[in-house]
């Protein structure tokens, strides 16, 4: 529990500085290049859910970008 | 023309940005002083004052003349720019006025593309007729524009006067612009649909909030020229894709003109619509 | 009403227009309705080497976006497994016997080889369902709901996550909550913790089915730096509890100074194990925190796709995860898609070898490869084209390697001659199609 509470705390941190931090980023005209589709955090759901789906059978990890998605009997 | 005017470019040069919108504003005022029917001295307001002298016209407005010459014929009389005094009776307020028979029938003796001399370039008309280029000034304009903006960059531009639009610009596969067609009356935008145009023409033809209503008949405000009545089950809106704007915004007012034959008209036309009743 | 042949009205009022405008004819219009759905498709195959698993998956995922940004996502994936995966007996030089899980019969594994278990074939379904909304101007919420089923396994489960916008949307920060209970039938029923393995027909050593329940927080928090650049930090939690042993996975129990798999003597007409072996067992509760982090960056027209993970549980593992891709386009409708994947896990605290006689038994021990310490590398190369539809058809072909090493402290005599992990290698291969209706 203890690091999750640090956990929680250092995030706040980083939400407050990034809101205060009003200097960073871009213009909503200058968004034409994170519009592309190529340039979204996940830009291939299903690829992304098939390997997390591999290494999370074949390995200890699971996750970490958002949720497991569905559990399986395979690990 | 009697809506918001706007020009959407993807050029990322600043200057360029500027030029286009100086050509586009300067081509969208040059067209509405000319053809306004509500500006004095302009060559409209000379012809609808002429009672019955000839009246020698410019080669645009003669293209013109000849182009509503053309729509009058394709419609069989039905799209008629003559028919512009019939108006002066109708109050579309969704109110219940009508005007009365006889003042309609006496209107319509000014009425009739066919009551007047057009000889390439001389135009005369009768005493007590007018000519009206609203019904296809606006899409006109659009498309004069687009040639001046497609003149001058290949940049993907999109030209948009109250919702009559053309795209010009971009490469074969560029990604359209995302275009939303509203439901009259509903504002929540929770209906309606979402086009993406990438290159040609979207206009729209609609009835929204101008009828009358009498004895629960919904009657829109497309005249019948031959009548001078409403068209009877004319549909609440008719949105056009075609390759220029001026297509797209007659082929919409033709499938106006066929009332409850509106979108069987338009099937058989080949033509990409939206309509809604 | 208008008599005249009709279709030529649209193509004399093309003629006209173009003399009205004075142009030569105007390029054909281009008017999409937007689709109503977007279908992402894939099909996966997976194959590992020396007869072990493979995997045949076909994922479909539909999606539809309303007109004020809400959408809907339904995602169906149907999984066919067969082969066999190292059952977590060490390898030794003559055959050894071991009972099947169900208990009515024996199989055999060769001398010098990784013990794998039984051949086995599995079918699983899975679906799931998102819903993702505006709430006002600032926040977005999205939840969903997932479920899934083998014969022998099934998960249901619900997410939900808040996020809201600051700065011009620059910044978004957003905390999700996931809850899923899964309920097990393992064949033949689960094992006694760390039960010996029994001969054919006797399951006294077997209980019935078993459950756990996972709840995962997810805080994360997306910038955007730059126009061509954007990251991505997260934190997450993840505390599951019930059973997590694996009911099919055993260890050897060995002899103190040979390390060899102690023999086991059968009585006359009885068919069972040739050797001691035990099932495994694992804690009963598991808490991991996940530190993550990606990048996102755009190089006229090439973009990059840098992201690290670093996770810690109470079992005692740690891993790190190092993930690039390079997406390269080539022309205006194709591009290729280079991918590098490091992976390295640290064992788990009740990861052993095997069991050694005599030594009182750990409360757990697991011999299972996948709790072990080992290193992963993928590299991989994805090959995507746009068709003249618009649609979009992607290739990719990727080799997985695991390699790994027993824990020197663990090993015992013949133990140290012999090569005690098993190392994986696998293929993946996948196309994938999408398209919009």
């Amino acid at each position: 529990m203890r690091i999750f509470s640090k956990a929680v705390f250092v995030f706040s941190l980083v939400i407050g500085a990034g809101t205060g931090c009003s200097s960073m980023g871009v213009e909503p005209w200058e968004r034409d290049v994170l519009a592309k589709e190529e340039m979204q955090l996940l830009a291939d759901p299903v690829e992304a859910g098939l390997d997390d789906h591999i290494y999370f059978s074949k390995e200890a990890s699971s996750g970490g970008r958002g949720f497991g998605g569905g559990g399986c009997g395979c690990n | 023309m009697g809506s918001p005017c706007e020009l959407l470019t993807d050029a990322d040069d600043e200057q360029l940005a500027g030029q286009l919108l100086d050509i586009v504003s300067a081509e969208a005022w040059r067209v509405e002083d000319k053809f306004s029917r509500y500006l004095p001295g302009n060559i409209v307001a000379q012809i609808n004052n002429s009672d019955g002298d000839t009246i020698k016209v410019d080669d645009e407005v003669a293209d013109l003349l000849d182009f509503a010459a053309t729509l009058h014929q394709l419609s069989d009389g039905l799209f008629d720019i003559t028919s512009g005094v019939l108006g002066k009776l109708w109050r579309f307020d969704g109110s219940d006025n009508i005007p009365d028979a006889n003042e309609v029938n006496s209107m319509l003796a000014h009425v009739g593309w066919e009551k007047l001399c057009w000889k390439r370039p001389q135009l005369t008309l009768a005493p007590g007729m007018q000519i009206d280029f609203g019904g296809l000034g606006k899409e006109y304009a659009v498309d004069r524009a687009a040639v001046l903006v497609a003149a001058k960059t290949e940049t993907r531009c999109l030209v948009n006067y109250g919702g009559d639009l053309v795209a010009t610009g971009g490469s074969a596969r560029a990604t359209g612009w995302r275009v939303g067609i509203e439901v009259p009356e509903d504002e929540s935008a929770r209906a309606g649909h979402l086009i993406r145009l990438a290159r040609g023409g979207l206009a729209t033809s609609g009835d929204a909030r101008r009828y009358v209503l009498r004895n629960g008949v919904r009657y829109g405000h497309i005249l019948n020229p031959t009548t001078g009545w409403p068209i009877e089950g004319t549909p609440r809106s008719v949105t056009v894709a075609a390759d220029t704007c001026t297509q797209a915004g007659m082929l919409a007012t033709l499938a106006m003109l066929n009332g409850a034959a509106a979108e069987a008209f338009l099937d058989e036309q080949e033509v990409r619509y939206w309509c809604l009743r | 009403m208008i008599r005249k042949n009709r279709k030529s009205i649209a193509a004399t009022l093309a003629t006209a227009t173009c003399s009205l405008l004075g142009n030569s004819i105007p390029e054909p219009v281009q008017a999409q309705e937007e689709p109503g759905w977007d279908f992402n498709t894939a099909l996966l195959y997976y194959v590992e080497g020396d007869d072990r698993v493979d995997d045949l998956s076909l994922n479909v995922l539909a999606r539809k976006t309303f007109l004020d940004d809400r959408s809907l996502s339904l995602g169906f994936a149907f999984d066919t497994l067969s082969g066999a995966t190292p059952v977590g007996a060490v390898p030794f030089d003559s055959v050894q016997t071991l009972t099947r899980a169900s208990g009515r019969s024996t199989y055999s594994v060769p001398a010098d080889a990784i013990p794998l278990d039984a051949t086995f074939w599995d079918t699983r379904y899975a679906i799931h369902a998102n819903w993702q909304q505006p709430l006002g101007r600032l926040y977005s919420i999205d939840t969903g709901l997932s479920a899934s089923f083998e014969y022998d396994y099934t998960h249901i489960g619900a997410n939900f996550k808040l996020s809201r916008d600051f700065n011009k949307r620059n910044t978004t920060a957003s905390i999700g909550l996931a809850f899923a209970s899964d309920d097990m039938d393992p064949e033949g029923g689960a094992p006694v913790p760390l039960a010996p393995m029994l001969d054919v027909g006797d399951q006294s050593n077997k209980t019935g089915d078993e459950s756990k329940d996972v709840i995962d927080v997810v805080l994360g928090v997306t910038q955007v730096i730059s126009r061509n650049m954007l990251v991505q930090l997260s934190y997450s939690f993840s505390d599951s509890s019930g059973y997590l042993t694996d009911p099919y996975k055993i260890l050897t129990v060995v002899d103190p100074v040979t390390g060899d798999p102690v023999p086991r003597v059968l009585a006359p007409g009885a068919e069972g194990p040739s050797h001691e072996y035990r099932f495994e067992s694992r804690p009963d509760s598991r808490t991991k925190h996940s530190f993550y982090a990606q990048t996102k960056y755009y190089m006229s027209g090439k973009v990059l796709d840098a992201s690290y993970r670093f996770m810690t549980d109470d079992w005692g593992i740690d891993s790190h995860t190092v993930d690039l891709r390079y997406r390269w386009p080539v022309g205006e409708n194709k591009y290729f898609e280079p991918h590098l994947r490091f992976y390295s896990q640290s064992e788990a605290d009740f990861y052993r070898i095997s069991l050694v006689d005599g030594v009182p038994l750990p409360s757990y021990a697991s011999a299972d490869y996948r709790l072990g310490d080992f290193d992963a590398l993928t590299v991989g190369l994805k090959y995507g084209w746009t068709l003249a539809s618009g649609n979009e058809m992607s290739a990719r072909i990727e080799l997985y390697k695991q390699d790994g090493d027993a824990p020197q402290d663990q090993l015992i005599g013949n133990q140290l001659t012999r090569e005690m992990y098993p190392d994986l290698d696998a293929i993946i291969a996948q196309f994938s199609y999408r398209f919009g209706r």
